[in-house]
């Protein structure tokens, strides 16, 4: 490679050279460089105070205002999403509860009327169907007023946003 | 040294555990957090996008969407390049709502390497030889102001925040190759700056 080609090839890596951003092998290739060349040398110290300088500008400082309003409203998200998932936790914990109600109530009511042995007595009967029917209309119910309640309070939230 | 790395590692430990206290709901540990950060992604976001108003509002998002998010945080990651990843997100979204054009990459043509050529020193003495360091830092921070949004982010993670290679091209999410070009571009374009936009004696 002529001496020509070698500058213009360490001058290329100059300015990556200050970035801290060549492999030790090519910052060993351009310091070898540099400390018998005039030109390269200066060229690298003009990169080396522009590197200096960005190190040490001068950093805006945020107001402690800003720090005060940021920790609030972060604050109050945080605390929002405690309450969402608390209500979410009750929320599923009511539904279990009404279901283990629901699951146990025929069997409940056909000990209290007919005594254990009835439990044991598993032909189908015109009740049971009218005890899966209401059942299910109540769940049905249940369920179509809490995705209705939910979509409101979500259209709620984006408005509020 | 020993002590810079041991106060290193200890900050670094610091952040850790106010991490995992932040996951458990502990709301001092959310100010810790922002003490720690505050000037440094201020500084980022005001690089980014220029105005106080908009980097104080975006650096207030930023906090907010890391409550949101840090039950995903994976500890293992690093929590500076999670940081500034969320807050560059937040102020890309920004920005291409009300200044899409300044997200535009610059053109890569070959005028740098034209001008970095006619710039080479013809003799020994520097033209950067005789600057006084306080003038210096204000012409600096004025060339800095009229790079494209993109090379100022890049300058200001490697050079203001001492971020790695690595951390920036996982906050910038692109590969080692295209921080490293970029870097070059816009050291080129600020020196460029320095030299002729604001006259010959400008970074003298």
């Amino acid at each position: 490679m002529s001496r020509t080609d070698e500058h213009a090839e360490i001058r290329e890596q100059l300015s990556l050279l200050i970035a801290g951003a060549l492999d030790a092998d090519a910052e060993a290739r351009i310091a070898r460089h540099v400390a018998t060349c005039a030109d390269c040398s200066a060229e690298l110290a003009g990169w080396q105070r522009i590197g200096g300088g960005l190190r040490r500008l001068p950093t805006p400082q945020p107001s402690q205002a800003l720090f005060e309003r940021t920790r609030a409203r972060v604050i109050a998200q945080m605390e929002a999403e405690g309450e969402r998932r608390q209500n979410r936790l009750t929320l599923i914990l009511v539904v279990f509860f009404s279901w283990a109600v629901t699951i146990l109530a025929w069997p409940v009511f056909r000990f209290a009327t007919g005594g254990f042995f009835s439990l044991l007595d598993m032909r189908f009967h015109q009740v049971w169907l009218l005890f899966g029917m209401f059942s299910a209309l109540t769940w049905l119910a249940g369920g179509s007023a809490a995705i209705l309640l939910s979509a409101r309070r979500q259209n709620e939230r984006r408005l509020a946003l | 040294m020993t002590g810079t790395i041991a106060s290193l590692w200890e900050g670094r430990v610091e952040i850790r555990a106010a991490i995992s206290q932040l996951r458990r709901g502990d709301l001092d540990a959310l100010s810790s957090l922002i003490a720690r950060y505050q000037n440094r992604l201020y500084r980022y976001l005001l690089r980014l996008v220029r105005q106080s108003a908009e980097a104080e509002d975006l650096f207030q998002q930023t906090w907010l969407r890391v409550a949101e998010k840090i039950r995903s945080y994976d500890p293992a990651r690093n929590f500076d390049a999670w940081l500034f990843t969320l807050a560059r997100n937040l102020a890309f979204d920004h920005l291409r709502r009300i200044r899409p054009e300044s997200l535009n990459e610059p053109a890569d043509d070959d005028r740098g390497t034209e001008e970095k050529i006619s710039r080479l020193p013809s003799g020994v003495t520097s033209p950067f030889d005789q600057v006084l360091a306080s003038e210096r830092a204000n012409r600096l921070g004025a060339a800095l102001e009229n790079l494209p949004m993109i090379y100022r982010e890049v300058l200001s993670l490697r050079f203001e925040e001492e971020m790695k290679i690595e951390e920036i091209a996982v906050v910038l999410g692109a590969p080692l190759s295209t921080v490293k070009s970029r870097l070059r571009r816009s050291l080129e374009q600020l020196r460029n700056i320095l030299e002729t936009e604001q006259g010959a004696g400008a970074w003298q």
